[in-house]
């Protein structure tokens, strides 16, 4: 007989099969949480409070999209900007350039469209952590120097921008918003296995900043707070 | 002792008491205080002893420019008093004391001066050499380094930041806060760096006008609040710089005030351009006794009166070379302090109005005149001066000695990145005459003294650090620079001085206890340059490196050598130029490792995690180490293996072929549908360097795994083998995105037939087969039917996030069957059974696919991919002398031997990759890389290991693989 749908822990508890599981955990209690694609994702938490935030996005859809002519890809209707280390942030979706034929692409507010039929994209949702750090410009520029040597804060580039390097000498892809009034965002990505390392390690290093762990809604919120970013529209802003 | 009050430069709290001991009594000092003056406004005078004569040592600086204050504080010794702020309830003890400070029991080395020449730590004792180690314990324990518990735990907070930066200036005085404010009137991001716990640097604490009748304490609080209150200067106070290395990285730690996270931060600073606005330190005077407590130089008198409102004596003699000296002795004088007498070493050049000065107070002023001694057994009583020529003896009682040369720039920070600096006559200083690209120098340690001099080189350096960061400041620039030039320029030095007298207890070196006779010593010997000098004396060796003995010591050499033609030449620096603490450096020590996804399913089933690189893994799954059951068990039922750690790839595009053809050394254009092919990659020499499976899962679309410690490189790996061909292929590292469960054991099959919705009869999914389905209706799954244990198995990949619901299925779905997680030790000899290789178990550096017998890999009619190594592999398929790898059973089946011994006969012949007791059959054995000549079956092996001593343990070659040679139970 195949088991299907549900099955048995090894506890002997029936356990849901499609079950997923983040790379990331915190030990803030869930106050709202929601099934989503198999992921239990936590909207909000107790006693968030009042930022900076750490939030846990691994759930969301991330593909990696390679071609020696990237140009004639237009994930999701958006343009893949032209220069590595810039971004474009359009209708929800996050895409970083990241190389001469390679680029990331972010679903920041929902997991669709799907793209994963053309050869070009591989889904690689799985294969990382993603984590969003969220609050005042001085909080998030002073905890991400604690624990990168990266230049987030560097003006050749207009944000969102990206940057490849590491975060704890782990390799990340790393995103800056710095939206001033609005509040800045780092949201980065780490191999999977970093996980359980990473979160802990930059909740501690924010202590001092009163970072805390949120849920998904303190982010949705945030993002679309903001206007849509694209290396077109950067001229009328 | 009362303080002094109402001084606009005070920078204490007498509001705020504080209590804390020192060598068991109770002291009282106040907010604002160090240690070293809470315990000066005390009465002590001697902090502790010198590390080889055991000297009394007192205050002399104030900067931690020597090893004087350095003291046991709160358990940790060699804590700068001067520089630690004092805090409720430290406790304090004098260090390198038997006894009390003012009763050291070892205070006798000072009379066995004669019996420790220069070098005579290298020189003497040494034989016969069995005196060494003795001797050396005993000058350890006599000599002063202070000591340590070993159960001492180093508490509190030690953190670390990496700010960029456009411009960072290394100097908080005048000169630093100008460069500052004028590259960030630039918009330019700007950290400056500065080492006491405010701004202000040289003009903090003086009183004297710095224009229209400003007082100098005055102008430097303006431009503190005013570089505070910029908001794009970031601005570092107790920071200490340590470092300078190329691209302009500067390092520096911080010390942390009560409302700070942190005890201490290590701070780590890319800058586009560097401003060097140290100032200066005073050059030590050189004379009898120049360390003992009473003597100090004029910054520590004047700092002590005007900062800490403590005037440091009742009678004082001030012996100086710098117009700072007659300053410090008018404005000490008019705040209560009797002076005795002023002697200045140069005849000529002083202010004329600050001779005046004297006169109106009646204090005595002699031209071309210094001590010479200092007496007093424990502090100075008694100081006597003599003219530069030795003519003329006065002698003064006194218990201050204010001793000071004159002025020597504080270089560090160029000399650590490479500037060029030479002695100038004029000044007497080092200057620099090249700096590195885009590091620039401004202050007084280019020899400035005028105080709009000072401002304006800051400014005129912050713009050229501007300019380096693209900002548009030329006119700006040319502007500062005529100003520059409009203003007076380096001012004369004192010369250097040697006292007229012979002297035994002249020290140029504090901290190493280094007399101006060790130097003579050393010259005698031959030592004729600073650097081999320093190394042979030790002077300038100590925490304080460059402090005290920076700039005597060369100016004495090159006076010695009596040349025109040699001019002196300051030593190198290293980091840390200001001693910290290894904590900080240590930092927050983030332990960053990867977990599988399965890590708490296998710890919460017993397994026993180990660091594995970059990986914490299952080793066993009990606390029996030989694995015994583990293994037995996948032998006769099932086991589960998490094999997550494998590198996983995506490689596709039009020319993906290529590149695998070029990399795998097996020819990957026959890889049939639905079969996995198992091949390995080898270097250029033909050593083998990775293995793996790749299937093909469409056109020009291929997934395949690499062991776990190639996965971080293989991508570059193909790039870099591939870079002049332009080929089109792309590359994903999927290692993270899926888990791995390698399901083995004769009921496999049964277990994964619970939960898959295929049909896996050896038939539909034989041997080598891979196929793509769902588990339990939900989990997609790649699997491959592969046997590197030796046994029925299933290499299932399946996304990460499923795995752990996949683990509890399989582990109750196998219930029945007697399922037990396996870890790494016992596939390690479930594999070694099986014949089946780990790179870097069975292989070393050098060893190539024909020597571990995987020869039959390397596919050679593929001339026209250039395959990686397919030359080498040519070259050494018969070479003679090879290492090659061998099964061997142990002919004792009980003892085996350890992993590394090594094979003899006379000579080294080899030695064992893997050996272990295979409880499948009963016996020891193992594979080993040995020689050629050695590898034939039924060869006698000769195994020495340590522990075995002058036993030899015996073995024989055997064929591999040991266990079901025939591979059935792989087909089963």
């Amino acid at each position: 007989m195949i088991l299907k749908g549900i099955g048995y822990g090894c506890e002997g508890k029936i356990v849901e099969t499609n079950q997923r599981h983040s790379p990331v955990s915190f030990l803030s209690t869930p106050d709202q949480t929601e099934m989503r694609n198999g992921w239990k994702v936590v909207l909000k938490y107790k006693d968030e409070g009042t930022g900076p935030f750490l939030i846990d996005l691994s759930h969301r859809k991330r593909l990696d999209v390679q071609d020696s002519n990237l140009s004639k890809f237009q994930p999701g209707g958006v343009t893949i900007p032209e220069v590595p280390g810039q971004c474009a942030f359009q209708n929800g979706l996050l895409i970083n350039r990241m190389n001469r034929t390679q680029a990331a692409v972010w679903h920041l507010l929902g997991d669709s469209p799907d793209m994963t039929q053309e050869t070009a994209y591989t889904e690689v949702t799985e294969g990382s952590i993603f984590l969003a750090l969220l609050g005042s410009e001085s909080e998030v520029f002073s905890i991400m120097e604690k624990v990168t040597s990266q230049d987030l804060r560097q003006t050749a580039n207009e944000p969102p921008f990206l940057i490849q390097g590491p975060i704890f000498h782990v390799p990340c892809q790393i995103v800056v918003f710095d939206e001033k009034e609005k509040g800045s965002a780092i949201l980065f990505t780490c191999s999977r296995g970093y996980g359980i390392s990473m979160a802990p390690e930059l909740l501690e290093a924010g202590a001092e900043y009163g970072l805390r762990p949120a849920g998904e809604k303190a982010f949705s919120a945030w993002i679309k707070s903001l206007i849509d970013y694209s290396p077109q529209r950067r001229g009328d802003r | 002792m009362n303080r002094l009050s109402q001084l606009p430069t005070l920078r204490i709290n007498p509001a705020e008491k504080i209590s804390f001991s020192c060598n068991g009594k109770i002291y009282q000092g106040i907010g604002g205080d160090t240690i070293a003056t809470a315990l000066y406004a005390n009465g002590v005078r001697i902090f502790s002893r010198s590390m080889k004569y055991h000297r009394p040592r007192g205050l002399y600086s104030l900067d931690g420019e020597s090893s004087n204050t350095f003291m046991h504080i709160d358990g940790i010794p060699n804590v700068c008093a001067e520089k630690t702020a004092l805090k409720e309830g430290l406790a304090v003890k004098a260090q390198n004391i038997k006894g009390s400070p003012e009763n050291d029991l070892l205070s006798f080395m000072d009379k066995l001066h004669w019996a420790m020449p220069a070098g005579f730590y290298y020189r003497s004792m040494h034989k016969p050499a069995i005196i060494w180690p003795f001797a050396m314990k005993q000058v350890r324990k006599m000599a002063g380094l202070g000591k340590i518990s070993p159960s001492f735990i180093m508490h509190g907070k030690y953190d670390e930041i990496y700010p960029q930066t456009d411009v960072c200036i290394i100097g908080g005085g005048p000169a630093g806060m100008s460069a500052a404010l004028a590259a960030a009137k630039h918009g330019l991001r700007v950290i400056l760096i500065e080492a006491r716990p405010w701004l202000g640097g040289g003009y903090d604490y003086r009183a004297s006008e710095y224009d229209s009748g400003m007082p100098l304490h005055q102008r430097a609080r303006d431009l503190a609040k005013k570089t505070e209150e910029t908001p794009n200067i970031r601005v570092f106070t107790s920071a200490a710089m340590v470092g300078a290395y190329n691209n302009n990285l500067i390092t520096a730690f911080q010390v942390g005030s009560e409302n700070d996270h942190y005890n201490e931060r290590y701070i780590e600073v890319r800058a586009k351009s560097v401003v060097v606005a140290t100032g200066c330190i005073e050059r030590p005077l050189l004379f009898e006794n120049n360390e003992r407590p009473g003597v100090m130089q004029i910054g520590c008198a004047h700092r002590l009166a005007r900062t800490y409102g403590l005037l440091p004596g009742t009678k004082a003699v001030f012996s100086i070379g710098h117009d700072l000296g007659i300053e410090t002795a008018i404005d000490i004088h008019d705040l209560g302090l009797k002076i005795l007498c002023v002697a200045d070493i140069r005849e000529d050049g002083q202010n004329p109005k600050l001779v005046a000065a004297l006169k109106e107070r009646s204090i005595p002023f002699l031209r071309g005149w210094l001590a010479i001694k200092a007496h007093g057994r424990k502090i100075l009583k008694k100081v006597t001066l003599s003219t530069n020529q030795g003519t003329h003896h006065r002698e003064y009682n006194c218990d201050i000695l204010v001793a000071s040369a004159g002025m020597t720039p504080i270089t560090g920070p160029l000399i650590m990145a490479k500037a060029e600096l030479t002695y100038d006559n004029h000044t007497g200083f080092f200057l620099p005459t090249k700096l590195p690209a885009k590091m620039h120098a401004a202050g007084r340690l280019l020899g400035l003294n005028h105080p709009l001099t000072i401002d304006a080189s800051g400014r005129h350096a912050g713009l050229l650090a501007a300019a380096d960061c693209a900002a548009d400041v030329q006119g700006e620039l040319k502007q500062a620079h005529e100003i520059l030039d409009q203003l007076p320029g380096p001012e004369r030095g004192a010369r250097f001085v040697i006292p007229p007298v012979k002297n035994q207890k002249c020290f140029i070196c504090f901290d190493e206890d280094t007399t101006i006779k060790n130097i003579d010593q050393a010259l005698q010997m031959g030592f004729d340059v600073p650097e081999l000098i320093k190394r042979f004396t030790a002077a300038g060796t100590g925490p304080g490196q460059w402090g005290i003995p920076g700039h005597n010591l060369p100016l004495y050499v090159a006076q010695c050598h009596g040349d025109v033609d040699v001019s002196p030449k300051p030593t190198m620096l290293r980091s840390p130029l200001v001693p910290t603490f290894i904590a900080t450096y240590a930092g927050a020590n983030h332990d960053m490792y990867k977990r599988t996804p399965v890590h708490d399913s296998q710890k919460k089933a017993g397994g026993i995690m180990q660091r594995i690189g970059i990986w914490r893994r299952a080793r066993y799954f009990s606390e029996d180490f030989s694995c015994r059951d583990e293994i037995l068990n996948v032998r006769k039922n099932v086991g589960m293996f998490d094999a997550s750690t494998l590198g996983k790839f995506r490689i596709w595009g039009p020319d993906a072929l290529k590149a695998l053809q070029r990399v795998y050394v097996g020819d990957m254009s026959r890889i049939p549908p639905g079969k996995v092919k198992y091949s390995a990659m080898c270097n250029d020499d033909g050593c083998l360097a990775d293995d793996g499976v790749v299937v093909k899962r469409g056109e020009d679309d291929y997934y395949f795994t690499t062991s776990t410690s190639r996965a971080e490189n293989t991508v570059e790996w193909f790039r870099y083998h591939t870079r002049y061909d332009g080929w089109d292929f792309h590359m994903v590292n999927l290692t993270d995105a899926f888990g791995v469960i390698n399901l083995a054991g004769p009921n496999a099959r049964k277990v994964l037939e619970k939960t898959a919705d295929t049909d896996l009869s050896n038939e539909a999914f034989p041997f080598v087969g891979y196929r793509e389905f769902t588990l339990s209706e939900t989990i997609p799954v790649r699997a491959m039917r592969l046997g590197f244990v030796g046994e029925l198995s299933y290499e299932l990949h399946v996304p990460s996030s499923y795995m752990r619901v996949l683990w509890d299925l399989l582990n109750k779905s196998g219930e029945e069957w007697g399922i037990r997680n396996f870890g790494m030790e016992a596939q390690n000899v479930l594999r070694m059974e099986k014949g089946h290789i780990i790179i870097g178990s069975e292989s070393e550096q050098r060893t190539t696919l024909h020597d571990v017998g995987l020869g039959f890999l390397w596919y050679r009619k593929k001339p026209e991919a250039k395959t990686v190594g397919s030359f080498a592999l040519k070259d050494t398929e018969q070479q003679k002398g090879r290492l090659k790898l061998v099964g061997f059973k142990m002919d004792d089946s009980s003892r085996t031997p350890e992993d590394g011994s090594i094979i003899v006969d006379s000579e080294i012949r080899g030695f064992v990759c893997t050996a272990r007791h295979s409880f499948t059959l009963g016996e020891s054995i193992g594979l080993a890389l040995v020689e050629s000549h050695l590898a034939k079956e039924g060869t006698q092996l000769e195994i020495f290991e340590a522990s075995a001593g002058d036993k030899r343990l015996n073995a024989t070659v055997v064929p591999t693989p040991f266990y079901d040679p025939e591979g059935n139970r792989l087909r089963m």
